[in-house]
């Protein structure tokens, strides 16, 4: 969380900070306040230092689940890791607690960062899986390697530290500690990384094409949620004073999971929700308690309710009705204009591919293909289908590996390397079908692209809103930067992820069939818009079927079919040979033996 | 499905509102109250629900005899959810409670280690039925045993299978829970006293599905006696059933849970001819024997340790109270200190310094499927 | 070498447990991609009710048994209704917690309406089991062997050689192709649930003899079950067998000649493993996002 990036975008996009922060940091002192000074028995000094502590985990699946969108069922083991940390340190080892903390905090994040790192092949169920089982084996460790961990007798007796040692004391500090993490991870959404994990949520594929690192972010969620999963074990040993095995079962997990969910995944408000909700349901169903199993069968069915009809839980429900009454936010115009350096003076080659093959099995989609790609202009890749245009583009944008040959952009070999490290040495692209992250605003789409990796633009936050804005500006959407790109027309999505590529600065802008989709207004919308990018000195390579389209724009094409070059030249001359005619009319190609 | 988004939420805030109302209705009544804390749901939930029939027998003769002080005595019930936040919470729960002047706690050590801290602060006494040996070393003035502790089960079964049988090879099958794991521990632990040796000292997971590694472990290790601690009555249930169809016949010393009522349903023949230490054997004493007839017109089954306990917590602390003529804690705690060769249904009752009452255990054994009492070992205690 | 015969037997046996129930995991992942996390307490209702028909309203055993799958097969049509249905337009992830949900809420309305002691149900036979050789076989683990194996073949016939198990598979591989095609998606799914409930119960009613009948029995094999399913490969009958009969081998060898305690920590050890190195499962493939 590197705060210094973080200050002045929050402060552009999210007005209302400037008297929400004092407005937080009064309510948090008055909680804190009533904690120490409201009289309360250890019931409810219990009940609350369990609401708080828990809060602080659930808060990292808020960061895995919510903004990374990964699933997490061993918040738990995380949880237990600080707690024992917290507990044998101090009283084994006479470490001080903070210490113990810092300790039990590390092991987690390292812990986080391994199960992290196994999502570099594994997703969805498989995910699950590996979580819990890492979960199981800490439970099971945390049983049996008795030297260590006393076994199942747990640890007893640990201490908090000396000017804490009174419950209501603690209980506000750990009030405080919740407030501060939770604004933490409120401003993180708003960040680089934030924005990166949400790029990474919605669409994985155009988020590693977009420049992010797709699995160091996903990594670095895993770390941060172990990391708050860690702090909550800790603080909760500190509260309890006895920590044992079963409480930090799958069971436990599975309880976070639903804290985090039924409050909402969105936002810290709906973990703290979350939690103080299921923390408290079960203590007042307390009453239904005659029959045993009647209070969990209700808890049981309240989940499947809430999952049926509150789908972002109870803050996202709430969020809902509040954003009713909002007034509708005038839209803003910089007016800026777009500056497309188009990767600065370099030699006449922007992109230069020698016998470039990928082959599939023993199909043959791309065939020893050359292609050189010079600065400034529209180079356009056509061919029938099937021809392999896309697995083409698929491989110089790193979606694929290739089976042979060299990839050579603005000088620099990008052959091996993976999709972001290609967009940091000057790629952009857009898809086909296209891939916006839904969830966000325009803006944040932009801003995504924006943060390119080596985008000469560099990381002034300020520089880089302003940036965005004006890559919106030339796709005329800055009117809609606020407006979340799942309610945009197809167009206009078309238009934003152009955007996205621009505000990057790319060094060539690679175009899978921008026309595909498009009603005849937009396509001569599209067609203004490349002519006014490729005026400002960007190279293209687009992919297209719409022959007008091509020939209008482009001023050198290249012809595939069946995955070989059959013809490369300035447009009018390629269009005019007569293997393209056949290879476009259906018959076979009259290749010379 | 036609329950709307809004109707839900109605319906969400009206039962998250609905207890609050029905808690304030609650009157004050003129009664004495004890708090108890039983699972009600989890795992051993069953056993709860015995644990509460043995405090409401209790409380019921209580009351027949003219209650606690002149006026009636009140349970109530916690649920712990069989875990240890469950347990710190229902305590919590039950402390909070200014009226509540003593508290049944659990019979699980890990949930009473859970607890203490809290048992402490609040200064009042407590009875439980944890076996694990440090609950009474704790330096806690307020907890009060009403089960002997696993360091007298281990002693017992010891000199019972070397003294009485004459088998001095040991098998020892342990739950690795702290309730077994100390239980093995206190057993390997008394085994050279009584001139015998370990073969085999063996941890199981609980709720394991199989124990044909475990079984076959007993038979290559060649012991001629075997002494378990089972935590969970379908472990001992797979266990037993499997230890016998693998041929292992050797006389089989258990704890308690070995004569448990469910475990004798579960297990059936394969149980017969072994021998339990039993807390609680219904043919032990009159007072027993008492216990038993007024069980099974409630449950219509055997009673067992589960019962007992709290039949005899209940019993004591009302008969403490009555005797300082006060529910001020310190009192009721001299009072509980001083007694001395009380009869309750799981044995004569001294209490020691620490607060143990209880200082030996009966032998019983599985008669085809009949537990019939063998003997009582009991052991002196240091009353302070 | 008797021992490990012996082993093997078990850790096939109980194996096959693990294999019965993760077939319900598989038909249910097939036909709508989410996986199943109340599968167990399918089993466990199951053994349960047989319970209440056999042996409190003393009905003889086939009728029981077929009294309780139809019950099941009302279960599996309401759990889809309740649990599944109005979740299939939106991610795995809201699906995988109502699906908790309703594991959680099966165990506990059970405990509920029948209270926490654990029952005996005996299975077909008078004896528990014979010698053969130096090894100890139990019949009922005989059984549970011989019933996963014509259950398997049975699946296989019915998904390759019957025109509703055609129908079925192409609903699983593409619903909107199979809508356009005229197939009853909805009904399709529907089916899916009703067999998978049912044959969760018969694993249900199988095991009751070897691991008796209580609330925590469904909830275990099942999280095994599920690791099985992975190390065979979702989405392939043959591969959730073959998981869920290493899975057995692996943890009782494990238990033998490394840590009892630690059997349960095996089981997840080869499953981590198996999800590092070959992720697509034993059988499975693997598949890529396109762009």
């Amino acid at each position: 969380m590197s705060t210094t990036e973080t200050t002045a975008t929050t402060g552009d996009i999210r007005p209302r900070l400037r008297w929400g922060v004092p407005a937080y940091v009064v309510l948090v002192l008055v909680a804190m306040a009533l904690a120490i000074a409201v009289p309360k028995t250890g019931y409810i000094l219990n009940i609350s230092l369990q609401a708080t502590t828990y809060a602080i985990a659930v808060l990292g699946l808020t960061i895995v689940l919510g903004l990374c969108g990964q699933i997490n069922l061993a918040q738990a083991a995380f949880f237990g890791l600080g707690a024992y940390a917290v507990g044998i340190g101090q009283t084994e080892y006479g470490l001080n607690f903070w210490a113990c903390l810092l300790i039990g905090t590390s092991m987690a994040a390292g812990f986080g960062a391994l199960l992290g790192a196994s999502t570099l092949r594994l997703g969805g169920h498989y995910l699950a899986m590996v979580t819990i089982s890492f979960q199981q084996i800490v439970t099971l460790v945390l049983i049996n390697w008795i030297p260590v961990t006393k076994g199942p007798d747990g640890v007893r007796a640990i201490p908090r530290p000396g000017f804490l040692a009174d419950g209501s004391t603690y209980l506000a500090f750990c009030i405080a500690a919740l407030a501060g993490l939770a604004f933490l991870v409120w401003r993180l959404r708003d960040t680089r990384l934030g924005r990166a994990m949400r790029a990474v949520r919605d669409n994985e594929l155009a988020a590693g094409v977009a420049g992010i690192d797709v699995y160091r972010t996903k990594v670095t969620a895993f770390a941060l949620s172990a990391i708050l999963g860690g702090i909550g074990g800790g603080l909760f040993a500190g509260g309890f004073a006895y920590v044992s095995p079963d409480q930090f079962s799958f069971a436990e997990s599975v309880v976070f999971l639903t804290m985090v969910l039924l409050g909402g995944v969105a936002s810290p408000i709906g973990a703290v929700i979350g939690t103080g909700l299921l923390i408290l349901i079960p203590e007042w169903l307390r009453f239904l308690k005659s029959i045993p199993g009647l209070y969990l069968a209700i808890y049981g069915a309240a989940v499947i309710l809430i999952v049926l009809f509150m789908p972002d839980g109870i803050w996202g429900y709430l969020r809902g009705q509040l954003d009713r009454f909002k007034r509708a936010v005038l839209p803003s115009r910089t007016g800026a204009t777009l500056h497309l350096s188009g990767g600065g003076e370099g030699t006449d080659t922007v992109m230069e591919v020698r016998g470039l093959s990928k082959h599939f099995g023993g199909l043959k989609a791309v065939d020893e293909v050359d292609l050189t790609i010079r600065r400034g202009g529209v180079h356009a890749l056509i061919g029938p289908n099937g021809s392999g245009k896309t697995t083409t583009l698929n491989v110089l944008s790193g979606l694929y590996r290739a089976t042979a040959g060299t990839i050579e952009l603005n000088g620099q070999d990008v052959t091996d390397l993976p999709p972001h490290a290609r967009t940091k040495a000057g790629l952009g692209r857009t898809f086909q079908n296209i891939r916006l992250w839904r969830s966000m605003t325009a803006l944040e789409n932009v801003m995504v692209g924006a943060e390119r990796p080596g985008s000469p633009i560099g990381n002034d936050p300020a520089a880089l809103l302003a940036r965005a804005r004006a890559a919106l500006a030339f796709v005329d959407l800055e009117d809609r930067a606020d407006e979340v790109v799942a309610n945009f027309s197809y167009g206009h999505q078309r238009a934003v992820e152009i955007a996205r590529a621009l505000a990057g600065d790319p060094v060539l802008l690679l175009l899978d069939e921008p026309g595909a989709g498009l009603n005849s207004s937009e396509k001569v919308e599209l067609r203004n818009l490349l002519k006014r990018i490729s005026a400002r000195g960007l190279t293209i390579l687009i992919i297209d079927h719409d022959m007008t389209l091509v020939s209008e724009v482009a001023q050198h094409i290249t012809v595939l079919n069946f995955g070989r070059r059959i013809a490369d030249g300035y447009s009018a001359d390629v269009l005019k040979h007569p293997d393209v005619i056949a290879a476009y009319l259906g018959t076979a190609p009259d290749v010379p033996a | 499905m036609h329950l709307t988004r809004r109707g839900f939420t109605t319906a969400l805030a009206g039962s998250i509102a609905a207890p609050a109302v029905i808690r304030t209705a609650y009157a004050q009544g003129a009664t004495v109250k004890l708090g108890m804390v039983v699972p009600m749901t989890g795992a051993a939930a069953e056993s709860g629900s015995f644990a509460q029939t043995g405090a409401k027998i209790a409380l019921e003769q209580v009351n027949k005899a003219g209650g606690v002080l002149g006026k009636p005595l009140e349970l109530v019930f916690e649920d712990d959810q069989t875990t240890n936040p469950g347990a710190v919470l229902a305590f919590s729960k039950l402390a909070s409670q200014p009226d509540i002047v003593a508290f049944l706690g659990s019979i699980r050590s890990t949930q009473m280690h859970a607890m203490a801290p809290d048992m402490l602060k609040v200064g009042k006494p407590v009875g439980f039925g944890g076996t694990d040996p440090n609950l009474t070393k704790l330096g806690n003035p307020w907890l009060f045993r009403f089960r002997p502790n696993d360091s007298y089960s281990g002693k017992v079964i010891a000199q019972f299978g070397a003294k009485e049988l004459g088998k001095k090879k040991w098998a020892i099958v342990h739950s690795t829970d702290a309730f077994g794991t100390a239980g093995g521990k206190a057993l390997a632990e008394a085994l050279p006293d009584n001139g015998a040796t370990l073969a085999l000292d063996q941890g199981y997971a609980n709720q394991s599905q199989d124990f044909t590694p475990v079984v076959l472990a007993v038979r290559q290790s060649g012991a001629d006696i075997l002494g378990t601690y089972f935590t969970f009555e379908t472990d001992l249930g797979i266990f037993a059933r499997q230890l016998r169809q693998l041929g292992v016949n050797i006389p089989w010393v258990g704890s308690p849970s070995i004569v448990n009522v469910s475990a004798l349903k579960l297990a059936g023949p394969a149980l017969y001819n072994t021998y339990g230490v039993a807390d609680y054997a219904e043919d032990s004493s009159p007072a027993s024997k008492a216990f038993g007839t007024a069980y099974r017109d409630v449950r219509k089954v055997a009673p067992d340790n589960q019962s007992s306990w709290t039949f005899d917590a209940v019993t004591c602390l009302a008969m403490a109270m009555n005797k300082a003529g006060s529910t001020e804690p310190n009192k009721v705690r001299e009072a509980m200190l001083a007694i001395r060769s009380h009869k309750g249904a799981e044995g004569e009752y001294n209490f020691d310094k620490n607060g143990d009452g209880l200082h030996g255990y009966n032998i019983v054994k599985n008669d085809k499927g009949e537990i019939k009492f063998d003997k009582r070992i009991d052991f002196t205690p240091q009353l302070g | 070498m008797d021992l490990v015969l012996q082993l093997l037997f078990t850790g096939i046996g109980i194996g096959s447990v693990y294999a019965l129930v993760a077939l319900g995991f598989v038909l249910i992942f097939r036909a709508t991609n989410v996986v199943n996390f109340a599968q167990g307490e399918f089993s466990m209702v199951a053994a349960f009710l047989m319970v209440v028909f056999s042996v409190k309203i003393g009905l003889p055993y086939w009728v029981a048994f077929v009294i309780a799958l139809i019950c099941m097969a009302g279960l599996g049509a309401v759990f889809n209704l309740a649990v599944y249905y109005p979740l299939r337009h939106r991610t795995y992830l809201p699906v995988i917690i109502s699906t908790i949900g309703a594991s959680i809420f099966m165990a506990n309305t059970t405990l509920a309406i029948h209270g926490p002691e654990p029952e005996v149900l005996s299975g077909w036979f008078d004896t528990p089991g014979f010698m053969l050789g130096p090894v100890y076989l139990d019949n009922q683990y005989v059984l549970i062997i011989v019933v996963t194996a014509l259950l398997v073949a049975l699946q296989y016939w019915f998904f390759e050689h019957t025109l509703l198990g055609k129908k079925l598979q192409a609903t699983s591989q593409d619903k909107e192709m199979a809508s356009l095609l005229g197939i009853p998606v909805a009904l399709m799914i529907m089916i899916t649930f009703v067999y998978s409930a049912v044959i969760g119960g018969i694993a249900g009613i199988l095991v009751a003899p070897v691991l008796f009948v209580s609330i925590g029995m469904g909830a275990t094999i099942a999280l095994k079950a599920f690791a099985a399913t992975i190390i065979g490969g979702f989405g392939d009958v043959t591969g959730a067998i073959i998981g869920g009969l290493a899975l057995g081998v692996i943890e009782t060898f494990g238990a033998a000649y490394i840590s009892v305690p630690y059997k349960d920590g095996f089981a997840f050890l080869v499953l981590i493993a198996f999800l590092i190195f070959r992720p697509q499962g034993i059988f499975g493939e693997r598949v890529a996002e396109k762009a």
